[in-house]
Order: structure tokens, then sequence, then C-alpha cells
């Protein structure tokens, strides 16, 4: 099931306008950037970055910048309340009239899902409170990518990583609850996969004035262990088996923009990738597959029960 | 295989006479340096001959030095390797050895691959024995061989390297053995969480190289001694300034030529394409664009071969060409 489209019907309606270069450092396949270009394609170029430390803040790699907008680098945990700062600086600007209404830029976060989900939450959690206007994108590789890979809250239930050799015995943090908890205007999951749901978020966003949050699953040849081919394939994956629901929640009512009524096994999703290898050699892990499962179908069964009412 | 060739002035099936270098003989101590792009293997291949060496009775060290970017980009390892304890600390800044992964990094000045060859006994490139070559200086023992292609046909595909670019340096160095050899590269790809197969394929590939080259002789031991010395290597601290990006030049990442990073490139079947456009919205560096007549063109200085492109295009109009190396 798929909803209505209200201001695009396929890529080709997409703005053809580029916001970040080509010839980045970030690896080749890197799900998160293709997130961000297409992000920034359809909010347009008047954008200040606020980019907490991580995999993108090596985009901008001395003396280069793929990024044909503003930038500022921010420590992990801070990057909501640098956001404040600049908000704040171009509404005093604009207001006094230094600065003429046109030139008013939009403040965008752009974080790894270790700082949004870890590091940087408190700072988030305060700016959501006070219903600061900015946009927020959490590239999420399910771990603290740019160090090595290194278990994050975000990491999912038994995927190998750097510090969870074994598998992480816990389940990811639910992030769009945790934002949606704060009664934001706007809350999001978006996938590279899908440009057209994601430009289509957007839009909706677009008119909303405070905090408008989205959080993408950022495929990661190397963290995940598979050939940067398969990115896009993966990153469908992860929607046909329900791992990641396609979704947003306006003022606090959720709805899915993508019901998968016939979901493919996680099988098909965990198996192509080196992180959830162990599931599957030497010995088939059925006990962890079947938690994987169980855990996608709960959500489906209570979202669709909820969605249908 | 028919283009593996072994080339190369003053290359000898030589003769290290192993016993000789022991912990009693004569001080002995090499410095090789591997250079790379990220995801090609150089840290393990250092790793596997570092391992190797102290499997056969020798001290060792091995250490990656990597900067900020990812897969594709410059990186270096090294190897110290001697029959006494090595104090010396620190990057190699005059090798006795350099193996170069990938040929395309002798353009990047940043890289350095030559930096310090004056000192070097021999070079490896792994390539084409017969495509052009630029400038290399004359001191230099070269030693050109495909081993891409022998990773090809060992493992299928192109992609990882160490094991044979460890097996190649092991066996220049010549104080490897067969055995040691292979359990080195054992216990690394064990210690990297690959299969059994995966294992005993690269074990496969690593042989097959280490049988095909020869040792090379290396400077005379006194010479090498005079240079000894257990220092530590200074690390000059960079301008705090270039740590960031040039802000005030937006955009300025198309001066680059990530395109040197792919391994093989996307060609676009003009007359089949449909103009769907999904190559342009789903190629991550969006090194993809209409060109004037409609159809999709790929940005070869910027594309990095991630072949996402060709995975998805709905028609499987997107061909391969496996890129030309120098
Ligand atoms: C307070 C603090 N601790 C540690 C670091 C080192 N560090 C830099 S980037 C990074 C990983 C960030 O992970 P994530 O936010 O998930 O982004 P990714 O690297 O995956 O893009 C870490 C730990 C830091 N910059 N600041
Ligand atoms: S490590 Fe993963 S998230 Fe980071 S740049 Fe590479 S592909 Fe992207
Ligand atoms: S191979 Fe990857 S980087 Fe190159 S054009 Fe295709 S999608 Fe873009
Ligand atoms: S995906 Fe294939 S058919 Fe579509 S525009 Fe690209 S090359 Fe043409």
């Amino acid at each position: 099931m798929k909803v209505t489209r209200e201001h695009y019907r396929s890529v080709k309606d997409l703005p053809s306008a580029e916001f970040v270069a080509p010839g980045s450092p970030l690896c080749a396949g890197c799900g998160g950037l293709t997130t961000l270009r297409l992000f920034h394609k359809v909010l347009g170029g008047k954008v200040v970055v606020v980019n907490a430390a991580g995999c993108m803040t090596l985009m901008a790699t001395y003396p280069f910048t793929p990024l044909r907008s503003s930038w500022l680098y921010t420590t992990m945990a801070s990057p909501s309340a640098g956001a404040q700062g600049l908000r704040d600086a171009l509404d005093i600007l604009i207001e006094s009239g230094r600065l003429p209404a046109d030139e008013n830029l939009e403040v965008l976060v752009l974080a790894g899902d270790g700082s949004t989900i870890d590091m940087g939450l408190s700072s988030t959690s305060g700016a959501i409170h006070r219903g600061l206007n900015f946009w927020y994108l959490c590239y999420d590789n399910e771990a603290y990518g740019n160090t090595g890979f290194q278990a994050s809250p975000a990491s999912p239930l038994g995927s190998l990583t750097a510090t969870s050799p074994l598998g992480t015995p816990w389940s990811k943090k639910d992030i769009f609850e945790i934002w949606r908890s704060h009664r934001p205007p706007y809350v999001a999951t978006i996938s590279p996969h899908d440009a057209v749901d994601l430009a289509e978020k957007i839009e909706r966003a677009r008119p909303l004035c405070g905090p408008k949050l989205f959080v993408s699953l950022a495929t990661c040849p190397p963290g995940w262990g598979f050939e940067p081919a398969m990115g896009d394939e993966l990153a469908k994956l992860a929607i046909e088996t329900g791992i990641w629901p396609l979704k947003e929640a306006t003022d606090g009512s959720i709805r899915h923009t993508f019901i998968p009524e016939h979901r493919r096994p996680v099988e098909a999703y965990l198996e192509p990738q080196r992180r959830y290898r162990h599931l599957f050699h030497p010995d088939r892990r059925d006990d962890v597959i079947a938690a994987i499962q169980a855990a996608v179908d709960r959500y489906w069964d209570a979202a669709i029960a909820s969605e249908r009412c | 295989m028919s283009t593996q060739t072994v080339r190369g002035a003053g290359l000898e099936q030589r003769s290290v006479n192993r016993d000789g270098f022991g912990p009693s003989g004569p001080s002995l101590r090499i410095r090789v340096r591997f250079h790379g792009r990220g995801g090609q293997g150089v840290k393990t291949a250092g790793r596997i001959l570092g391992t190797g060496a102290f499997l056969s009775g020798y001290h060792c060290q091995d250490f990656p030095v990597y900067g900020a970017e990812r897969r594709g980009a410059p990186v270096a390892s090294f190897a110290r390797i001697g029959n006494r304890p090595i104090d010396e600390r620190g990057v190699i800044s005059e090798p006795d050895l350099i193996l170069v992964a990938d040929a395309t990094l002798l353009d990047d000045p940043a890289a350095g691959v030559l930096a310090g060859n004056e000192a070097a006994s021999a070079l490896f490139l792994n390539g084409n024995p017969d495509a052009p070559l630029p400038d290399l200086g004359n001191r230099l023992h070269l030693i050109r061989w495909d081993l891409t292609g022998a990773a090809i046909g060992r493992l299928g595909r192109a992609g990882a390297l160490s094991a044979g670019l460890g097996a190649a340096a092991a066996r220049f160095v010549g104080i490897v053995a067969e055995e040691q050899l292979v359990e080195a590269i054992r216990s690394e790809f064990t210690h990297l969480g690959l299969s059994t197969g995966e294992v005993d394929a690269n074990v496969a590939f690593g042989l097959d190289v280490f049988r095909a080259l020869p040792t090379v002789s290396f400077r005379d031991v006194a010479e090498t001694e005079e240079g000894l010395g257990d220092s530590v290597v200074p690390m000059i601290p960079a301008d705090p300034l270039a740590g960031g990006p040039n802000v005030i030049s937006p955009g300025n990442a198309t001066l680059r030529d990530t395109g040197a990073w792919r391994l093989e490139r996307p060609v676009i079947d003009r007359d089949r394409c449909t103009r769907c456009g999904l190559c342009l919205i789903r190629c991550p560096d969006g090194a993809i664009s209409w060109d004037e007549e409609g159809l999709p063109v790929i940005d070869e200085q910027h594309c990095k071969g991630c072949l996402i492109c060709r995975q998805i295009c709905p028609i499987h109009g997107i061909g391969l060409e496996e890129e030309a190396r120098p």
C-alpha cells in the first residue's frame, strides 16, 4: 500500500539542482550520502548545515567541501545547540534589518545515529522542547561509523560491530518514538531507496514551524559488509521485509507511507550482510533470526491494527 | 594469465642465507612501505608480512596510517623487520622496499608513493607490465606484475589484494618461508572473521604470488647498518587551520579526482536507455547528470565505481568495463 502523492509523482519531478557536489571523500556507495544529496536537493540551497562529528564531517576535508551551502561543524553532543545559535542569529539579523529576509537560511542538523541517539540526544530534546524551528536529518548507519564501526544504541539485535563481535544483545533505541513523545510538529523515517517518499515528506514538513525531524536508514558497505553495488537493493529489502518502516507523525499522529502487505522474511535482508553472517554460518542461529522476525511481526501487527481503525 | 610477467633490473633468484641473518648474525633491518587505496588491504598485507616474519623468528613492527578519508582514498602501511629488537618508531620515510597496490597512486602527489625512493632497493608495482610509466628515477629495481589479475583468478574479484600483496612482500624480503607465510595469512584472515573457504582461497592466492615472484637483493647489510639507528621519527604537527575545509569555496570538491578510486567503470548503453532517471537519483555522489540529448551521462572524474547505477537500472542498460590501470 502506498499513500497518495501530493507533490511529486515520480523521480522525474524532483528538482534538478544539486547542492552536494561530487568529489567527496566518503565511501563509494554510501547510503548516507545518497540521503543527504536527495534531502538537500528537495530542501533547496538556502541552507546552513550543522554537522555533528561523524562520517559526514569527512565530506569536508581540507581544503575541499562538496557542499554548495553553508556548513558549521559541531561536537557530537551539540548539533542542536549549534542550530539554536544559528537560528537565533539569523532571526535577530533579519528582525533588525541587518540581513534581508530573502537571505534567510533553513537550519539543518546533520548527524549520525551515535550523535543523534546517544551523545546528542539531550541537546536535541531541549531544542524540540523549546520548539526550535529547524530541520534535523539523522543518517542511521547503525553504529559509530567514523571511528571504526563500534556499537551504538541504534545497532540492531544480533548485529556484529567492532565492539559487539558476538552480536548486540539489545534492540535499537526507537528514536522516532523518543522524538514523537516530545510532540514536535513533524517526525518521519525515510530511505535513500525511495526518493519520492523522501521528497513528499520534506514538502509536507516545509510549511510547519518548529522541529522537523527525519531519520534515514543509511546503508553502509564497509560497516555492514556488502558490495557497494548492493546498497540500494538492501535499502529496498529493509522496506520490503518491514525492518525499516516508512512513516511520519504529524503533531504526534502516526501514518505509514508504505505498508508492506506481503512482507518478505527478514533473512532476505540479513543474509547478504557480513554483520549478520554468524546467524547463518557455520550454523544457523534460528533463535536469533526468529527473534528479529518476531519483533518485526509484532511491530506491523500493531501498526496495521491501529492504522485500520 | 599471459599478462603475468616479472621484469626489472637487478632481480635474481636469490639465495638469502636466512641463517646468516639469524639473531646472532650481522645486523639486519628491512623497512617496507605499502601503498594502496582504502579497501585494497594494505593494512592486512603489512600484518601478514609482520606476522610471517615474526613466525620466522624475526623482530618486527607493522602499522597502517590513514587520514580521515574512506574506501578508495590513499592509504599506507609500514613494516620493519630485523634480527635485533627494533626501537625505531614512526612512519618510514626511506623504505628499502615499496609496494604499490594501485598504480594510479603514482599520479597523486599527496599519496607520496615515491617519497624517499632514492634509498629503496626495490619498487613493486601492481599492474600491466607493458603500460607506460612516469619517470620513477633510475635507482630503483622495478618489479611490475599483475597482482589484480592473479586475485581475479583465485578470488574471482579484484577488490581485496592483501594476501597477494603480503605474500609478494614476504617473497621479496626473502626471510619468510612458505610455511610461515601460510600460517600468517591464515591467522590474519581468521582474525578478520572470514569463512574457512575464503581463508583457503586467500592462502592459495598468496601462494600463487609467493611462488611466481623472486626475492630481491637489498642494499648491503653494512650500508643498512649505518641507517640502523633506533630513533623516533618525528611527526611534524599540521597547521590547525589546515584542519577544515575551505568553506568560502562551496562545492570545490569537484576539483578532486575521486574517479581514480574505481576498479570498474559503469557504461550506459545510450541506445537502450529509457531515460527513467533512476540511475541519476540513486548515485550516491551525484556523478550522473542529463546531457543535451536528454540522456544520462556519467562524470568519470568523480564516479567512484560503486556500481549502484548498474545494479538498479530497470532495463539492465548499464554495462561494465574494467578500468584500464597503468
Ligand atoms: C564526545 C566525543 N567522543 C568521541 C568522539 C570521536 N568520534 C568522532 S566521530 C565518532 C562516531 C560518530 O558516530 P555517529 O554519530 O553514529 O556517526 P557516523 O560516524 O556513523 O557517521 C566518534 C566516536 C568525538 N568526536 N566526540
Ligand atoms: S563508513 Fe558507512 S556511513 Fe561512513 S562514509 Fe562509509 S559508507 Fe558512509
Ligand atoms: S558507479 Fe556509483 S558513483 Fe559511479 S555513476 Fe554509478 S552510482 Fe554513481
Ligand atoms: S537507470 Fe538505466 S534506463 Fe534509467 S536513465 Fe539510467 S541508464 Fe537509462
